[in-house]
């Protein structure tokens, strides 16, 4: 079992279970997850939760990790709160082997720092890119439509609406 | 006494024409492809070469592997930016005469994704002979593209392309 | 070093069995085998591999930006794009997802809907891979067989939906429109002929001896190697895993249904081959029985408050005026939360993550793209072999790059 400390909350969102872990303590809880039988990592990514007014958020950048125990079969979702300007956390590409290109493109699209990942580069734009895409303040882009101010509304998200 | 019958004889079996429209009917009738199947296009560009639509019967058999042998080059699906420099540098690599056909709406506009990551419009880096709107159009609709431009290339013939 | 493309590339300067360097050669973005745009970057040492860089990104799209822009029911059409061997089925992981966050059950009709469209999706998606790997390595009619029953399948998916491939047909909320007649008297020939095209393809791969040699052996991935390395579909059940959504997680009703799940001990390409033609029978036999206990009813849910009201209402009830109103300008809003749910795609597990902060537009959408996790196999299975045998191994990993990029 997970140890008490390190679960600072948990609850159920439409039927999935999740529970949230310290971001320095992430290599522990996972490896003690995967001990009890969440072997497999379905996929990790981040949500950027800049000017989300649904509750109060510990950090802007939320780490999502959703495991699998292939043989109960259950799934359990894993998160894990980083701020700051360069936020970054531990890499768990040698606990969960998927994790190595998935830390990739999380650092690729949010800017998210994995210490100890062997070759934390761009995956999907190019090497050159300034600017991490899919972080809330990075603007959609494409071709601008004149003369539609429902242009400006529809290509942006919410918050800079 | 001798030319005159030489030509009646003749009449029949020699055809004058002139060396453009001989030139512009071999090239538009055998109008070879390069390979640049991108995305979701590319299935379709795929099924225009199979038997219920085959693109064949116009001269387009051969989908040259190499850019080096073909004339065509059918963008078919949407050019991403780490795409758009290896786009250009194969459409280099082909040599003169040579067309391009834009086809789907991701490569003609930029289609359902107005954003950062993809090229609104393959004609930003390379000029468009023909485009092809649908996402993505029936083989159908490829074949009639290449059916435009072969009248536009045998309406060429000799003249030098730009 | 860097090359053009702006990859830095390092000659490896290991030595090779015959004491040579290790030489780095480039395939792709554009080549006729690799599926797409695929780059890899492969160290040979003479003819063997020994080691593959695969480089993606030629394909990114952006999608998962463009879908926090649009609004919830406008994202259904922008889904179908990234694994586009199988719109449905991408648009039902979405679909599911939407409603699980919202509370709401489709009914039974537009339940078995999505389970045909689902299935013929596979069927389709299946050919596209039998007819590429058979012209890739060699056998030119498969591709040509392959794609005339693709063309019969797309012909349906434009009777129900009226586009051939990107259909949008399952939305959240239930499905485009009802199914018409002619569709079924499409799907039934379909279902009674398909057999007997499977059993013509059989007939021209499964025994033939060329076939059988760049196959068999080829590409071995172990079981323990399959899971730890995350992979899903025939990649795991060509390797013995009994591993399959449809009966282990079952979603849309597939509990329902009477099938086998196609499982493999070969570990190599010819068993993955074996898997994938299984499957194509068993979905025939999904076919059937959907068809069969197909209920009569409705094929949307009945919550104005997600699906517009229909024309004739619009007529007589204000409520019905506003609810039109609301839902084509603003669109619905989603209860904040997240969710993840998978369904099983023709290369493996296809899901799709929404995080709704309560708006009319999502604040995050992934897409768990089985490709992509697929794709990261392929080192292992590749090592050592030849670079004859990479294009099978590649075709056997049956990847779309639109949905390693997205």
């Amino acid at each position: 079992m997970i140890a008490d400390d390190l679960v600072i909350e948990k609850g159920t969102s439409a039927g999935d279970d999740w529970l949230t872990v310290p971001a320095d303590r992430v290599r522990e809880a996972l490896s003690s997850l995967r001990a009890e039988g969440y072997t497999i990592l379905t996929f990790l990514t981040c949500v950027d939760h800049l000017a989300d007014a649904s509750r109060a958020w510990p950090e802007r950048y939320e780490l999502v990790y959703q495991l699998r125990d292939i043989e109960a079969p259950r799934d359990l979702r894993v998160r894990a709160f980083v701020g700051g300007e360069t936020p970054h956390i531990d890499s768990v590409h040698d606990l969960f082997p998927p994790a190595n290109w998935d830390e990739r493109e999380t650092y690729d699209m949010f800017g998210i720092v994995f210490e100890g990942h062997p070759d934390l580069s761009r995956i999907l734009m190019p090497d050159d890119w300034v600017g991490h895409p899919l972080r809330r303040d990075y603007p959609v882009g494409g071709e601008h439509v004149e003369f539609s101010e429902e242009h400006e509304t529809w290509q942006t998200a919410p918050d800079r609406a | 006494m001798g030319v005159e019958e030489l030509i009646a004889s003749l009449g029949e079996n020699v055809l004058t024409t002139t060396l453009g429209k001989v030139i512009g009917w071999g090239r538009g009738n055998s109008v070879w492809p390069a390979q640049f199947g991108l995305a979701c296009c590319a299935m379709e560009m795929i099924h225009s070469a199979t038997a219920s639509v085959d693109i064949a019967r116009f001269g387009s058999e051969a989908m040259r592997a190499s850019p080096r042998q073909s004339d065509l080059m059918i963008v078919a699906g949407r050019v991403s930016q780490k795409m758009a420099p290896v786009l250009r540098t194969i459409y280099d690599q082909m040599p003169e005469p040579k067309w391009v056909i834009s086809m789907g709406a991701c490569a003609s506009t930029g289609g359902v994704f107005n954003n950062y990551a993809l090229l609104q419009g393959v004609d930003k880096i390379v000029p468009v002979d023909v485009y092809v709107p649908g996402c993505p159009p029936r083989p159908e609709d490829l074949l009639n593209a290449l059916m435009i431009l072969q009248e536009r290339i045998k309406a060429k013939g000799l003249i030098p392309l730009p | 070093m860097t090359d053009t493309m702006g990859v830095s590339v390092t000659r490896t300067g290991q030595q090779g069995a015959f004491g040579g360097e290790l030489l780095t050669v480039n395939f792709g973005p554009q080549h006729p085998s690799t599926h797409g745009v695929l780059r890899l970057i492969v160290d040979l040492d003479g003819e063997q591999i020994k080691r593959i860089k695969p480089v993606i990104g030629y394909l990114h799209t952006g999608i998962e930006k463009q879908m926090e822009a649009l609004r919830w029911q406008q994202g259904v059409v922008v889904t179908d794009r990234h694994d586009y061997l199988s719109p449905p089925i991408n648009n039902l992981a979405y679909a599911l997802a939407v409603e699980r966050l919202m509370g709401v059950e489709v009914p039974p009709r537009a339940q078995v809907l999505r389970v045909i469209m689902s299935e013929l999706t596979r069927l389709s998606s299946h050919l596209v891979w039998l007819g590429t790997s058979g012209i890739e390595l060699g056998a030119m009619s498969m591709l040509m067989y392959c794609f005339r029953e693709r063309d019969t399948i797309l012909n349906m998916n434009e009777e129900i939906s009226g586009y051939r491939m990107h259909t949008s047909y399952i939305r959240p909320g239930g499905v485009l429109a009802d199914a018409t007649p002619r569709f079924f008297d499409l799907l039934n020939d379909f279902i009674e002929k398909m057999p007997g095209h499977i059993d013509e393809y059989e007939d021209l791969l499964t025994m033939n001896p060329i076939f059988r040699s760049r196959t068999i052996g080829i590409g071995i991935l172990t079981a323990a190697d399959a899971k730890v390395l995350g992979a899903t579909g025939p990649m795991l059940r060509g390797s013995g895993v009994n591993w399959d959504l449809r009966k282990n997680m079952p979603y849309s009703g597939y509990e329902n249904y009477d099938f086998e799940v196609a499982v493999s001990n070969d570990r190599d390409c010819y068993g993955r081959y074996l898997c994938r033609i299984k499957e194509m029978r068993e979905a025939v036999k999904i076919l059937r029985q959907a068809v069969d206990r197909l209920p009569d009813g409705p094929v949307n849910v009945d919550d104005r408050k997600m699906l517009p009201p229909p024309r004739e209402e619009l007529e007589t009830s204000m409520e019905a005026v506003i609810h039109h109103f609301k839902l084509f300008t603003e669109g619905y809003s989603v209860p904040a939360g997240d969710v993840y749910v998978a369904v099983e795609s023709g290369r493996g597990e296809n899901g799709c993550y929404i995080v709704s902060d309560g708006t009319h537009k999502p604040r995050r959408v992934k897409f768990r793209a089985a490709s992509f996790v697929n794709l990261q196999a392929l080192e292992r299975m590749a090592m050592d072999h030849m670079v004859a045998d990479m294009i099978a191994i590649i075709g056997t990993a049956d990847t779309v790059l639109g949905d390693v990029d997205r």
